[in-house]
């Protein structure tokens, strides 16, 4: 196989397009291209041979849809067309290397559409294997338009063995269709370590002048660019072109020699194209790639990148003291990590840490979800933190982007179970300075440790500069030494190693009083010594205070632009001092933060559930009788949803754990099978939990055995569903044929946008709720009948 | 333009004042949303033919008195679709974990934009349209009338609409869910543009329904 021995040597040439040569040949639109491999494989057959001829190095096969997915309903299975494409190609190579082509699943992956992502990878394994078994020389992913399908390829690709390309297809301002960037795309791409990565498609290669000095800047892999013949425009109901062979090679030439090493063509090249390019670029030595020596971690979204200015890593998603995050991993309230989440990125961190490891809980598949939930909802990149290596690859694996890993340590075993992970999944990982003797109490002890790991990392392939070391805060309560050692070591870590650093700055206070004092010091001297990126609060005034002072201080916020957003528009906006309003005022008026003030205050006065009834549920009542007959509307019902909530927090948290453990009706949410627009249901959630209930919410797109188990399983007596479409209320319908089968005594409500009290009826639900009030009064009514309390 | 009143009939004020956050809110997520999101389009022209019940256009054939209906007299029709994108779906999501008032605004402006896109994708239509001397029908979608959305596949398929990252779920939803596909009429008549959607609607009492 000398294709990756040729790389880098010279220049090599992928073939143009397929689909523009078989719509000449007489393609109809909406025709599986693929079936040509079986119907009128002499027409494929000839393609291929006047691309060799015209020089390609690599032949693509005609498999751009030959997946499970979309050839579903054609009477073909993937293997047999791959086999057949495959074997044309083979035959007609004289040479060439032939490319299982491999293009996207038409789907969209969760949370976005419906297709699970390990679906997809076995969509994509199936396609990648048949493609090797028929003899395919390498397999090239392409036109991926979403980083996470991309990234379920390229898994499938790699279990094959053979050399992976891939290339994704962005926009002229070099965004994928899912929103991420060139940089996000390359670190997840060299993460997986595939072979060769580019763009392709889109549009021509005056275009893509723009976008490739982007790409050879952040990329340390050899890039493809496989362009279009310039922009498509329809001309009598046919596709055609705007650049011809002779102007495509000539800017074919320029991108060559900015660093480009594998060309060709997509749509509507033909050839021709081929041929005017081999001619004009053959000769063309190939320019060094260099190492980028970056070190790099993003999301589906963005990449962030460490070195240039220290990077903020929120702390908040831990439960290492904070109860109230422990008690909503007990509930398995998800809804709380994703509001810790969003706060944070408010707030101004750059990536967030994710840590759900409490003795109770099963972190192998409380973590993956939790690292999704959270991509759902937050687009900065995360850190995957867990001592469970089995957790941690789990999520690693469902992670869409590079992860930063939360840690590796000096002991032989963190370092056999971690690296190969990082290996095969991307990542950058924290390396913490201790081994099996515990952690050295000097700095010279702690850069040996360092030393060893990064050794060892190179042995697993992983270079430094996937490496960052963090060289233990412990509490200056313990040993006033501590403080120096952390920072000397750190000093050694960055200069002699050349590696970059992290701390948990936060454990130097430990066991002193007003922790945030020593906190903030302490984290300015360690950016003083050149700390590269910190594990932080971002809700702490005085640690956001110590970060933009120090970045406009050493030269790192550029005309301090970071540091006067900041603070001048603080002063702009005087918050009105809270307290003011009476509880029953702040909820009404829907303001949160006032009804958080006025609940703290009544609870020095008053018993907690007094205030709930006296106050609270009045106020919700009156807010909820002026929605019903049309004075306030649904935007101002749920700013004073949202305000008593805020209350409800600020009394819960002043009783007992076990007064909140005291029993409230449970009621299930569910958006039936199928429906993936939720937010009715989440309006229903929101106010339902006013009035005191336990709402398991099970989601969107919920199968009917999925709302039974659960009904079963904490004995739940009211149900309630929404379904948005016609399509999808024959799966309430089954949802509640169900219910009855199984949980005869459990009560349904039924709600959304194409339902009516009649329709509601005749699929056999016990109530129809017009809207989000009325499904308070029934569960009101269910649950007073039931003798229960609301 | 985004059309204000529009959002704010979504979240059922009904011609009714909306009071001052509301309206706060509002500006704040369409500033967001337009900020964020790339509207993508995609549209093909083909011939119409009509067979009873059942109109035929690029191949397809659509059985749908109410489609035939409202394209009725057109020698051409245009398959369209366009799409806020998946940034739009992120956003709403987000609004939805971190405040619910916020999130139907949030849902109501996007809805309000999807439709504002596709009337400024339209017009670039309509003006090609124009050079050839013809005018445009309003959009007619999947789920109109007795227009199944079951055709949603087909019309995917047609237009290749990954391209704009347009897709749809096993049950024929559109994802991302800020999305319109449609067919649109192409006439010799003037007059055609200005019929209300709604009056051609027949879910009378559809809360959105425009007296």
């Amino acid at each position: 196989m000398g294709i990756l021995e040729d790389l880098g040597k010279r220049l090599l040439f992928f073939d143009g397009g397929m689909g523009t040569l078989l719509q000449e040949n007489g393609l109809p639109p909406g025709e599986l291209p693929e079936l040509w491999n079986l119907t009128r494989p002499k027409v494929i057959f000839d393609i291929h041979s006047q691309y060799r001829k015209a020089g390609a190095d690599i032949l693509k096969t005609n498999t751009f849809g030959a997946n499970a997915i979309k050839l579903r309903g054609s009477g073909h299975s993937p293997e047999e067309i791959i086999s057949a494409a495959v074997g044309i190609a083979k035959k007609a190579a004289g040479g060439a290397l032939v490319a299982m082509d491999i293009g996207p699943t038409g789907k969209l992956l969760k949370p976005l559409g419906d297709l699970a992502f390990e679906d997809a990878v076995a969509v994509f394994s199936e396609a990648a294997q048949a493609g090797k078994k028929a003899g395919a020389d390498l397999i090239l992913i392409e036109t991926m338009s979403d980083t996470y399908e991309c990234k379920a390829a390229v898994l499938a690709a790699k279990q094959t063995g053979l050399p992976v390309f891939a290339t994704v297809v962005a926009d002229e301002e070099g965004k994928l269709l899912t929103g991420g960037d060139l940089p996000a795309a390359v670190a997840l791409l060299e993460g997986l370590q595939v072979d060769a990565l580019g763009l392709n498609c889109g549009f021509g290669p005056e275009q893509m002048k723009r976008l490739v000095p982007r790409l050879l800047e952040c990329c340390s892999f050899p890039v493809i660019l496989n362009p279009n013949a310039g922009l498509p425009r329809s001309e009598e109901g046919k596709t055609v072109f705007d650049v011809g062979p002779e102007k495509f090679s000539a800017a074919m030439e320029e991108l060559a020699r900015d660093g480009v090493w594998i060309l060709g063509g997509c749509c509507g090249t033909t050839p021709d194209y081929i041929a005017a390019l081999v001619k004009r670029c053959a000769k063309i030595p190939p320019k060094p790639i260099g190492r980028k020596n970056r070190t790099v971690v993003s999301s589906f979204a963005k990449a962030v990148v460490f070195g240039e200015k220290p990077v903020l890593i929120g702390e908040r998603i831990n439960p290492t003291g904070k109860p109230k995050l422990k008690q909503a991993l007990r509930d398995n309230d998800m809804d709380y990590l994703l509001r810790e989440g969003i706060a944070q990125q408010q707030k101004g961190a750059h990536i967030l840490d994710v840590n759900v490891g409490l003795p109770e809980i099963d972190e192998r598949t409380l973590l993956p979800h939790a690292v999704s939930e959270i991509q759902s909802v937050v687009d900065l990149p995360l850190q995957i933190d867990t001592s469970d290596p089995t957790a941690m690859e789990a999520s690693m694996r469902i992670y869409n982007g590079k992860p930063l890993i939360n840690s590796v340590n000096g002991k032989k075993e963190s370092m056999e179970a971690v690296f190969p992970l990082v290996k095969k999944y991307g990542g950058v990982v924290i390396a913490l300075t201790l081994d099996e003797n515990g952690i050295p109490e000097t700095a010279e002890g702690r850069y040996k440790i360092a030393e060893r790991i990064v050794k060892t990392a190179a042995q697993y392939g992983i270079p430094r500069t996937d490496i960052i070391v963090d060289t233990l805060v412990m509490t200056i309560s313990a040993g006033q030494e501590n403080a120096a050692v952390t920072l000397e070591a750190l000093r050694m870590v960055r200069e002699r190693l050349g590696v970059l650093t992290s701390l948990g700055v936060s454990n130097i206070s430990f066991g002193l009083p007003h922790r945030e004092h020593i906190n903030a010091a302490f984290f300015l001297m360690a950016l003083q010594n050149g700390l590269d990126a910190a594990i932080v609060n971002p809700g702490s005034e005085e640690m956001m205070d110590t970060y933009f002072a120090y970045c406009a201080l050493s030269g790192k916020d550029e005309k301090c632009m970071a540091y006067i957003d900041r603070y001048s528009a603080q002063k702009a906006a005087p918050a009105p001092a809270p307290g003011e309003l009476s509880l029953s005022g702040a909820v009404t008026g829907g303001l949160k933060e006032s009804a958080r003030a006025a609940a703290h205050s009544l609870l020095k006065t008053q018993e907690p559930l007094d205030i709930i009834n006296s106050e609270l549920i009045p106020a919700l009542d009156r807010v909820g009788r002026d929605f019903e007959k049309g004075v306030l509307f649904l935007p101002q019902l749920l700013m004073s949803a949202e305000a008593a909530k805020a209350a409800f927090e600020e009394i819960r948290a002043s009783m007992g754990r076990e007064a909140n453990r005291s029993k409230k009706e449970k009621i299930i949410l569910a958006t039936v099978k199928g429906d993936i627009h939720d937010i009715g249901k989440n309006i229903v959630k929101v106010l339902l939990e006013n009035y005191g209930y336990d709402v398991i919410d099970l989601g969107k797109d919920v199968p009917p055995e999925t709302v039974v188990d659960a009904a079963e399983k904490d004995g739940v007596k009211l149900v309630g569903l929404s379904a948005l479409m016609t399509t999808t209320v024959a799966n309430m319908a089954d949802t509640i044929r169900l219910l009855r089968e199984k949980i005869p005594a459990c009560r349904v409500m039924v709600g959304g946008a194409v339902l009516t009290p009649e329709y509601a009826k005749q699929i056999g639900a016990d109530f129809y709720a017009k809207d989000a009030m009325a499904s308070v009064h029934y569960a009101q009514e269910l649950f007073a009948n039931a003798g229960g309390q609301a | 333009m985004t059309d204000r009143n529009e959002i704010l009939r979504y979240l059922g004020f009904r011609g009714k004042p909306a009071d001052e956050r509301t309206l706060q809110t509002m500006e704040s997520c369409l500033a967001e949303l337009e900020q964020a999101v790339t509207p993508r389009s995609i549209h093909r022209g083909f011939p119409v033919a009509f067979s009873g019940g059942a109109v035929t256009v690029g191949g397809l054939r659509i059985e749908s008195v109410d489609l035939a209906r409202h394209i009725s007299g057109c020698g051409e029709a245009v398959l369209f679709a366009a799409t806020l994108g998946a940034r739009a779906d992120f956003l709403l999501e987000r609004a939805a974990k971190a405040d619910m008032s916020r999130a139907v605004v949030m849902q109501a402006c996007a809805a309000a934009l999807t439709e504002s896109v596709c009337d400024e994708f339209q017009r670039k239509i309509a003006r090609e349209a124009a050079k050839r001397g013809l005018y445009l029908r309003p959009r007619y979608s999947p789920g109109y009338g007795d227009f199944s959305i079951r055709y949603q596949r087909d019309l995917l398929n047609i237009l290749d609409c990954r391209k704009i990252g347009l897709s749809m779920t096993e049950d024929f939803m559109l994802v991302p869910t800020k999305s319109v596909t449609a067919v649109i009429g192409l006439t010799k008549e003037k007059t055609s543009c200005h019929i209300a959607k709604c009056m051609e609607c027949r879910s009378l009492d559809c809360p959105f329904r425009k007296e």
